[in-house]
Formats: C-alpha cells, structure tokens, sequence
C-alpha cells in the first residue's frame, strides 16, 4: 500500500478532528453599522483621495486609498507633474506617522512638569490667556513661530495671523534640507530648487549629491535618472565625488574618493583655476584620476555639476560647483520648470539667532508646529536650554519629540492625511491636499486652531470670516468652491501660490573651525539616514526595518570604516569602536564598507531619540558628536566639520543587518553587461571588468553563457502554460483533476501566466519597493525589541530578531559589490531585488507534505496560510531564500510579538490574510491585486486590459525598473521586456524556470565613454564604436 | 548494564512515532479549527427584524438594504438612515420599532449579531456570487422565511467547493484553484 503524502497526515488526524470540528469559539462578533452611510463609498471598495504628502519638504502627489473610512495606503498620484505615481519610502510610511500609536491622543498641558490630557475648550483658553498677556504686556513683537517648512498657502496664512496679532512673520525651517544648495541655488539661478534633466546631459558629477535618494525631490530625480540612464547609447555617465560613497554614489560609473571638505578643489581644477597637481594634493585623489575626470569633463558635453556636500564651506562648494553649470542653464539645467517646494524655507541661521534671543530670555512666547529644533541641532548647540528659558511654550506637534518635552501647551495638529492644504511643488502647478480621512484622534488642524484663536481676540475676530482652514483656502482658490471640487480628483491643478520671501538675505557666513583644526585621527561624517531622515522617520517601523540601501544595516547605529582602517584599529564588523570629538563619545559597532575612505569614520544619524516614541530609541544619536559651532557657511548644520579620536573599545555587538554575504562568489544573481557591447548578441562575451563569473565548470556540466550575453533558454518557456513547464501533464480540460492546467480548460486560468521583468539598468537600490510591499501585503515588523524571543537572554534590544535572520521583507535588495578586494575604491555595486521567482519548477512544491504551497494554473506559486503546518521544508529548498517563516505571533493581537499595536493595526490590508504563528509566508505577486482586477473585468463583462493593474512594488518604483503582466499575452508590456537581449533568469542552471526575468544592469566603463565621446568630437556619428 | 542501555535506547526511540502523532494532532486541530460549521446558529437579535415581512409582505429586493453585495466583495450592514427611511412613519408605534428608533434618537448603532462569518483566510467577493446568477439564498438560505434569521449551511470548503466544480444542482462552475479565494 502506498500512502500518498496528503494521506499520510488525514490518517493520523481522524482521531482529532471529531474532537475539534463543530467547536466554535464562542465568541460573539458584532456587526456594527453605519448611522447614515456616507455618500459614494460602497462598504468593502476603496476609494483613492488625491492629496499631497508632507513627509518631506518636496511634496510629491499621492493618492491616498481608503476603504471603510480608514486609509489603507498611500500611493503616487500619475497626475502629479514631478511624482508621476512614483512614490518613496518615506512617503509610504505616512501611514505609520498616521496611525502611530504614540501620537498624541489630544490636547495636553504640562502641569508640575508632566503633561496632563485636557480638552481643546480648555487648552485653547489657556493658550488665549497667555496670548492675550503677551500682547499686553506689549511683548508679542519677540515672540517666535518656527514651523516645519512647507510651500502652499499655509505659510502666507500664519504670518498674516501672526502679524495681526502684532507677532513677527514665522521661520520656515527644515532641518532635512540641504540648505546650502538651495541658498547657492537662489543666488546662481533665482530659484530654489532648478530641475536638472539627466538625459540632456552626457556626464554628471556630483559632489556628494545624493541625488537619488535623499537630496532634494528625490522622487522625480529618480525618475528622470532613470529614464535617462534606459536609453543606453546616449546615457549619462555618472561620476561621484566624495569621502563616502552613498546610494548615488554606489550607482556612480565610478567614484573619487575626495577628503571630507576638500571637494571644492576638484571643482576649481574643473573650472580651470588651478593645475591637476595641485586639485590631487589638495583633495586626497591620485591626479591621473583627476586628469582623466578633467579630460571627460571637457569632451561630454552638455554636462551637469550638482553639490551636496555638508561641510563647512558647503555654500562655496555649491557656488562653484552651479558657476561650472553657467553653461548648461537651459539644457541639462531647468530653470523655467523649477521645483518650488523649498521657496520661502528660511536658512538655520535664523533659527539660531532665534534661539540666542531665547537664552537671552528676551523671547516671551514660542509656537513649534512640525519642526523639531531641540534634536535638529544636535546636543552640543545647547537649545533645549535656551528653549527653556522661554516663559510659555506652545506646539502643534502630533507626536512626541525632544522639543515637545519641553513644551508647555500641546495643540496636537492633525496628520497630513487628515488635513485640508495645498503645496506648490513645481512652477505652474498647486498641489491639493484634502483630509482622507476622519481624525485618528482628538487633534484639530493647527490652522482651524489659529483661526479660533482669531475669533476670541476682540481686535481680529471680525476679520475672520472663515468657520474653518477648508473656507478660507476656498475663498482664495480660483473658482471657489466649484473649482477646488472639480480639481480635488486630479491632486493638482494650474497656478501659482506666492511663497514668502523666505530668506535669502539671511545668509550669513558663520564662523567654524576648519576641520583641521580639530583634534582626532580620522575625519567623521555623519550623514542623515536615507530613510529616517535627521529622525523624522525614527518612530515608523517600516522605515526602521527597512535596511539602509548602502550599509544594509537596520535598527543600529553603526560606524562605517574601510577595510585598511579596519585592519590598523584591528577591527572586523561588529567589533566596537569608541569614537571621540570635543562634543563628546560614542561606542558604536564597526562596519567594514569599502565605500567610505581610509582616513573617515561615516555614521548616519537619524536614531536613538529618547523622546520620539517607542520604536524610535532603536540605536544611537550621532548628532551628539557634533561640536558646538559646527555650521555651515549657509546657516545650516555641518554634518561634516570636525575629526574624531577613533579606537577600538573591546567588545562586540552583533551587526543588525540583512546582508548574508557583499560578494555574489561567482553565482551570477546579479549580472551586468557593457554599454558598448550591447546590440551584438551573436558576439563573444564581451568583458566585463568585475563580472560575476561564468558557471561553476569545475566539474564540467554546468556553464550556461553568463557574461555579456543572456542564456535565454528557459525565457519561451515563460510564453508556454504552467504545466507545460517542468510540472508534467496538462490533464484533461473536462476533467476536475488536473484539467485546469489545460489551457483549453473553461477557466482559462491556464491561459495566462503571470510574469515580472526587472531591469537592473534601471534600479538605483532605494528600496521603495520593499516599503511598498510591506504596506501592501501586512507583512510584520520583527526588530522591535518587545519582540524578541525570552529564550535567548543574549540576544536583546532592537534587531536580536533580524539578527537571527527573521525579517519578513517579502522582496529585498540585494547590494553586491564587484572587485575592490583589497580595497580598491574603483568597485562596482549591484542592486538587485529578490522575491519569490514563482518558479514554473519550484523546488519549494514537492517538499511540502500538506500542499500548502502549489503551482496555480496561472503561474503563480501560491503559498495557501490556512493549509501551512509550518515544517519549513519549502524554505529549506528555495535556492533564492524568499520564504519568510512566523516564528512568533507578530500578526496575532493577544502575543507579545505583535506587530501591530493599536492603531497601527488599522492599516492592515482587508484583502490579505494577516499571518499567524507558525506559518510560511513569501511574495505572492500580489494575489489580491489579480483576483482584484479580474473581479472589476468580469463584474464589467470584459476581458482584462494589458497593463490595467500592476503590482505594489511595481506601482511604487521610482526608477521604474519592475513590470508585471501576463507573459503569454503579447499586449502585455512584460512580454516585450523578456524579449531584451539583457533577459536572464537568476539560477537558470538550477531549471526552475523562473518567472520573474531580470535584464542586466548596463555598465558604462570608462573606455566606453571615452570612445563615444572620440566619434562624437570627430564627427564620426554619435554612435557608440562597436567592439571588437 | 547491557539491557538496560537498551531499554533507555528503546524508550527514546519510541519517543519519535509519539513525536510525529503530536505533529499531525498539532497538524490537523491548526487545519480544522478555522473552519465554519455553525450551521443552525439563530441568535436572537437586539432589534427583531422580521425578514419575511419586508422580503414577502412588501416585496422588497434583498438589494434595497444589501445594497454592495451585487459591488463589492462586503455586502455591508444597511445603514440606520435606511432603516429609519422608512419607520420614521411605518410601524413608528410598534414596540420593536421603538427600540429602533431609540437607537436612532441616541445616535448608536444596532449592534448586530454576526451569524455568518467565514475566517479571515477566505475572501468570499459577494458580487462575483451575484453576477454569476448565484441566488442570496444558496448561501444564506431562506432569509425571506426566517422571523429570526439563522445559519443554514456549513460554509465549509467542502461545501464551497462542491458548487465550484460543478456538483451542486442547479450546476455552477467556477474556478477552484486555491488562490481564488485564499489569499
């Protein structure tokens, strides 16, 4: 008798199953509902509210889907001119900021030094009181305002509140900014933010612009960059200039590794002040490099020169650097279609000067909405205490932050998503934001709460006309009330909102140290967080898990070294280092990155705040290394200004990073062709300096073609019905067997097969797309330290879990780094995303004995929760490691592990399963979103469209690199990527026939440039040479 | 000595068939215990909505109140605005209309029972059941003859899936494959 492996588990559970079915749980479940059903909603369907996000300076367009009055998810809004539907991570996570459970649940005030919920009634007579004696006392003109800075009206409408009230107009601050630039911007193109257009541009360089992830609107750089580097004969080559290599950086063609500060130097070679010789000795960079970067420079034209560095003369730096663009305004500069987020935003040095007139004690009243300049300025700058010396102290924050410790009155402002407003993103065009939903809690818009304050001041109440922010931005909006609504639906519309004259003026050198003047050993470089901002992020889970693009690193604050430093100190990762300024001392963890010169200690800031919530004291704040002094010639901090004493502390902590290993050891995950290869499929390999090596032909049997060319012989087959592939016969169409494979089946499931391309030419590494898939399919947080299993009393704190390889990230991104073994700085980076393959013939299907994961007839590989008994042999035999197991119960409420505290938990996707303890789980190409699209078709009575949905990670990519569709149906886009020359399935050998193609990352070396740049000089024809 | 190594062998080794019987207990309760079967579950409501007299006296379409279930995977609760569309007049003396009403007057939800309910691990989208021709009452039984409505079939799998592949009279096909409705 042969017992079949389904069987073999019904015989053994007969005997249960009597004593467990008809058992219910006894619980009474209530269905509670509406009192009048609110217009156009149908329970169970979403609806999407054009809005903008607010989770930096940029104000990129969203669409805000919610369902049953709850925001689900924010996604880009296609309409939007500088987002197109592309949306970062930051922006992804305002949900988090939304339902975060430690906002503030209502008005508060602080009484013996706590702070005490009160109701807004009484708050806001409070805050009226004291108004009121101000001004009597005659001392409102010393009040201060500083607000978190935004464009749009809002700015213009609180300094006519504040100046009828005898109250100077507020300080727009911005602490994520990059303020250098934008003051350099204002002085060199007379706007704030130029758009810069990559495809014009047949070489960038930047000097520490991180351009693609956290400099800037990164979102619409992204987007162009990418489009840019898509069309490969003409693409940019990217040049990077800096002490540290970040995520553009390691996008870079190749990288200069410049001391900290010294950039300005290269930059005046450039500009042809001073010899090759002396630019070398200046910045640390050996002059051939230099000669040839001087060489390039001149022969690819049009060029563009960005400056992002953070350094005492970062002003200058960005000055130079915008006089090399003096020729290229108009072209691969644009002025005309400027971004103008950051008009009106103030320099720092405002603020500061702000904050000595409050240690002064001259300062009777001070309003914080949004801002948070107690941390923005690190411990050193001494502002909690001059705050402090401040006799009333008011703000509008929603959540708690080192400022709001020290406040007296808290109005807790409504979240982005619950606010009327409006933006101005771009020249010409007036982002509108509308409240998707109800307030979470007791908070009201900070706007509404000034108007109020207007109408119980005798001298402004009959100039408030306006019950609320909603009628007053009508009444200014062109077309009324008529207009706004028709224009709601879009998020965007024609005009121009006249910003505040910010402050241009203001600009003021300050003095600082020159960093080598300092004492220590190396230079430290702190930098902000790509995802955490200077801390903003610090109290969302998703941007804490999600690890760093460059360090891979998540939940710690780590101090990144290069390998030659690592060998002097006598360090390998994880040992900890004590780094030591004139601020203070930190004992941190090491990384070994080889991205970061010799002679620098990188750290990023962004973690380990006291005051910000639970999840955001997760590692250490490495703004406390800064000096008192350490600015900028523009006002804003210097991220770069001091050395540090750096050593080795004894001890060691375990690195909190997904990271298995940097080098790919010749297994071709992520592979890579050069530009000027291209286009010759039939031609031999052509080389690729580092690439991933061929086959493992040791024993002769497997060597599929891996460099240059794609091996294409499984990519057909993706064209074909699932059974056809590997999984055996196709059944009879009539039958219920197995028929339904058939793709003469009557469900026509068979039929389509669903399929994803990813071109690594065009991915940057950002990782929205994990944030993305994390929103989209509930997947759980682990690294929270309440999280941790009580069993292993070693491994505590943030991350223990994601130290034991417990993340659930669905789909990752894998950073490979080609050459630089000894640590040469001229390595190359891949980035590749990895999620489940949805193999055609998966190995993880035969494993399992309960047939929890199957093959559909559709192509996917379904992982069915409710069937997983957890055993864990699919993830066992996954050669691409995508399977995610529930060790604990971080979906189940009642568990200690859970990942969802109260109100976070409201996010949660109705259309997905939330995943118990014990149960597999992996990328399941967004399921819901098929059967989703197919509902709407056939309740339509039509076929599915090509391309009429896609997948979460697909939808959020700002570079674009991810499309889905059916690969057997040639109107689908997908189909006509597969058929790329760069096509290639990731462990081809392994005949899993995969259904997600990758489309190798382009390479532009630089003979390739050169050479183009040879015929281009002599008219020989743009085209790139052949190889040979 | 010898024997009793032996013995202590033997007793770990029966250890592991006992190991495996735990597994597939643990197997098959973490398999059933999510299942529906409260077939004939009635309990009592804290309104008594009369079905058959708005079903069969007034003839009203289950759509009037159920009005997502034929556009959207929820069917949704009516809201009390529909239900007070009518009683603010109709039967405003009766006494379980009165309790609607007091509902109404202090702004509080019903708060219904919930009498079918499948686990969180099934999507059942109601208005492909509808647009397939599938009648309220394969599913729901015959709502317009309860005065108190209550559970009539298992919702089981088993019991889904005997419609899905063509077994249930009179016969409806649809997909069956395990990511149509657990995902």
């Amino acid at each position: 008798m042969t017992v079949k492996r389904r069987e073999f588990l019904k015989v053994l559970g007969v005997g249960t199953a009597t004593a467990t079915i008809g058992c219910g749980t006894g619980e009474v479940e209530r269905l509670i509902p509406y009192l009048v059903s609110p217009d156009e909603t149908v329970p169970g369907v979403s609806n999407y509210y054009a809005t903008t996000c607010r989770e930096c300076s940029a104000a990129c367009g969203v669409l805000a889907e919610t369902r049953d009055g709850r925001v689900l998810k924010v996604e880009g809004n296609p309409q939007h001119p500088l987002s197109r539907g592309a949306i970062c991570a930051r922006g992804q996570a305002a949900v988090q900021g939304l339902y975060n459970p430690d906002r503030f649940r209502g008005p508060m005030v602080r009484r013996n030094g706590t702070l005490e919920r009160v109701a807004w009634e009484q708050a806001l007579q409070l805050l009226a009181q004291k108004l009121g004696e101000t001004r009597a006392g005659g001392r409102a003109a010393s009040a201060v305002f500083i607000n978190q800075h935004e464009s749009g009206s809002f700015p213009g409408f609180l300094d006519a509140w504040l100046n009828a009230l005898g109250m100077p107009s507020h300080i727009s601050f911005d602490a994520q900014s990059d303020f250098a630039a934008i003051a350099a911007n204002r002085q060199a193109y007379g706007v704030s933010w130029p758009r810069y257009d990559f495809s014009a541009a047949r070489m960038v360089i930047s000097f520490g612009a991180d351009f693609l992830d956290s400099w800037g609107p990164s979102v619409s750089q992204q987007l162009a960059w990418a489009d840019a580097r898509a069309d490969v004969a003409n693409a940019p080559r990217l040049i990077y200039v800096g002490p540290r290599r970040s995520l553009t950086g390691l996008n870079a063609d190749e990288w200069i590794p410049c001391m900290p500060g010294k950039e300005i130097f290269i930059v005046r070679m450039l500009a042809g002040g001073i010899p090759v010789a002396a630019a070398a000795a200046a910045s640390g960079v050996p002059a051939e490099q230099l000669a040839s970067l001087q060489r390039d420079f001149t022969a690819l034209r049009p060029n563009l020169a960005l400056a992002g560095g953070s350094g005492p003369g970062a002003m200058q730096l960005a000055l130079a650097v915008n006089a090399l663009n003096a020729g290229s305004v108009g072209s691969t500069v644009n002025v005309a279609e400027a971004v103008t987020a950051y008009d009106g935003m103030d320099s720092p040095a405002v603020i500061r000067a702000a904050v000595e007139r409050m240690r002064a004690g001259t300062v009777p009243l001070l309003f914080v909405r949004g801002a948070n300049p107690v941390h923005a300025f690190g411990k050193a700058a001494r502002v909690a205490e001059a705050i402090a010396k401040v006799p009333f102290k008011v703000s509008f924050s929603s959540v708690p932050d080192e400022t709001t410790e020290l406040c007296d009155l808290i109005l807790p402002d409504n979240h982005s998503l619950e606010s009327w407003g409006d933006a101005a993103p771009v020249r010409g065009t007036i982002g509108l934001q509308q409240p998707a939903m109800e307030p979470v809690f007791d908070t009201r818009a900070t706007a509404d709460v000034l108007l109020e304050l207007s109408r119980r001041t005798p001298s402004t109440a009959a100039r408030t006309p306006e019950p609320g922010y909603r009628n007053w931005l009508i009444s200014r909006f062109p077309g009324g009330a008529r207009a706004l609504t028709e224009a709601l639906p879009s998020g965007v519309t024609a005009g121009t909102i006249e910003a505040g004259a910010g402050s241009t003026t203001a600009v003021t050198a300050v003095a600082s140290p020159a960093i080598e003047s300092t004492r220590g050993d190396m230079y430290l470089m702190l930098y902000q967080h790509p995802l955490l901002g200077d801390g903003r992020g610090a109290n969302k889970p998703w941007l804490q898990e999600m690890p760093d693009p460059v360090t891979k690193i998540c939940w710690q604050t780590v101090a990144e070294i290069h390998p030659r430093a690592a060998e002097r100190l006598g360090v390998e990762n994880g040992d900890l280092l004590t780094v030591q300024t004139a601020a203070g001392s930190l004992t941190l963890p090491a990384l070994v990155y080889l991205g970061v010169r010799d002679d620098t200690v990188a750290i990023a800031i962004g973690r380990g705040r006291e005051h910000a919530g639970r999840y955001a004291r997760a590692g250490i704040n490495a703004l406390d290394l800064l000096p008192a002094g350490a600015t900028d010639s523009s006002g804003a901090l210097a991220y770069v200004s001091t050395k540090a004493q750096v050593s080795k502390a004894g001890g060691y902590h375990e690195l909190v990073t997904t990271e298995g290993s940097a080098r790919q050891h010749g297994r071709g995950i992520a592979r890579a062709v050069a530009a000027g290869s291209l286009g010759q499929a039939h031609a031999p390999a052509a080389a690729d300096a580092h690439g991933a090596e061929a086959g493992h032909g040791e024993d002769g049997h497997v060597v599929p073609e891996m460099e240059g060319m794609a091996s294409r012989e499984f990519l057909p087959g993706l064209r074909a019905p699932v059974a056809n592939d590997a999984q055996g016969d196709l059944g009879d169409p009539n039958s219920n067997a197995k028929g339904m494979y058939h793709p003469d089946h009557w469900s026509g499931m068979a039929k389509r097969r669903w399929a994803m391309t990813i071109d690594l030419a065009r991915c940057t590494g950002c990782s929205a797309c994990v944030t993305a898939c994390y929103a989209e399919n509930n997947i759980p947080t682990v690294g929270a330290d309440w999280q941790n299993a009580k069993v292993f009393p070693d491994r505590t704190g943030f991350g223990a879990n994601i130290v034991r390889s417990r993340e659930m990230a669905w789909i990752r991104l894998e950073r490979y780094f080609e050459g630089g073994e000894n640590g040469e700085s001229d390595f190359e980076t891949r980035f590749i995303p990895m999620l489940c393959q949805h193999c055609g013939n998966a190995p993880c299907e035969p494993v399992c004995p309960v047939y929890a994961t199957y093959h559909a007839p559709d192509g996917l590989n379904v992982q069915v929760y409710n069937r997983c008994v957890g055993t864990r042999y699919c993830s066992n035999n996954c050669p691409y490691k995508v399977r995610y197991f529930n060790w604990f119960g971080y979906g189940e409420p009642a568990r200690p592990h859970y990942a969802f505290p109260e109100p976070l938990n409201w996010q949660l996707n109705p259309d997905v399963t939330v995943r118990g303890k014990g149960v597999m789980e992996k990328c399941t190409f967004c399921v819901q979103r098929i059967r989703e699209a197919e509902h709407r078709a056939s309740a339509e009575k039509r076929p599915l469209q090509a391309d009429e949905f896609t997948v979460a990670c697909a939808q959020a990519c700002p570079s674009r690199a991810i499309t889905f569709g059916d690969a057997a149906d040639s109107s689908w886009a997908v189909t006509k990527l597969i058929d790329d020359e760069r096509a290639y399935h990731v462990f081809e050998e392994l005949n899993t026939y995969t259904a997600v193609v990758y489309l190798k990352k382009v390479n532009h070396p630089r003979e390739a440039a050169a050479t183009a740049a040879a015929g281009a000089t002599t008219g020989a024809g743009a085209a790139p040479q052949a190889a040979h | 000595m010898h024997s009793r190594l032996l013995m202590k062998l033997r007793r770990q080794w029966a250890a592991v068939p006992a190991f495996f019987a735990l597994a597939a207990l643990a197997a098959s309760v973490s398999a059933y215990s999510g299942a529906s079967s409260r077939a004939g579950n009635s309990p009592v409501q804290p309104v008594r909505f009369p079905h058959p007299i708005h079903v069969q006296t007034l003839k009203m379409n289950c759509l009037y109140c159920h009005f997502a279930a034929n556009k959207s995977p929820d069917p949704g609760m009516p809201a009390m605005s529909t239900c007070m569309g009518c009683h603010t007049v109709a039967g405003a003396a009766k006494p379980e209309i009165q309790k609607l009403a007091g509902y109404w007057t202090r702004q509080q939800p019903v708060p219904w029972i919930r009498i079918h309910k499948l686990p969180e691990y099934v999507k059942f989208p109601h208005m492909r059941h509808v647009g397939a021709g599938v009648s309220c009452q394969t599913c729901h039984g015959n709502v317009q003859n309860m005065a108190q409505v209550s559970q009539s079939q298992t919702l089981g799998m088993g019991w889904c899936v005997s419609c899905h592949t063509g077994q249930s009279n009179p016969p409806f096909r649809a997909r069956y494959d395990c990511s149509t409705c657990h995902h």
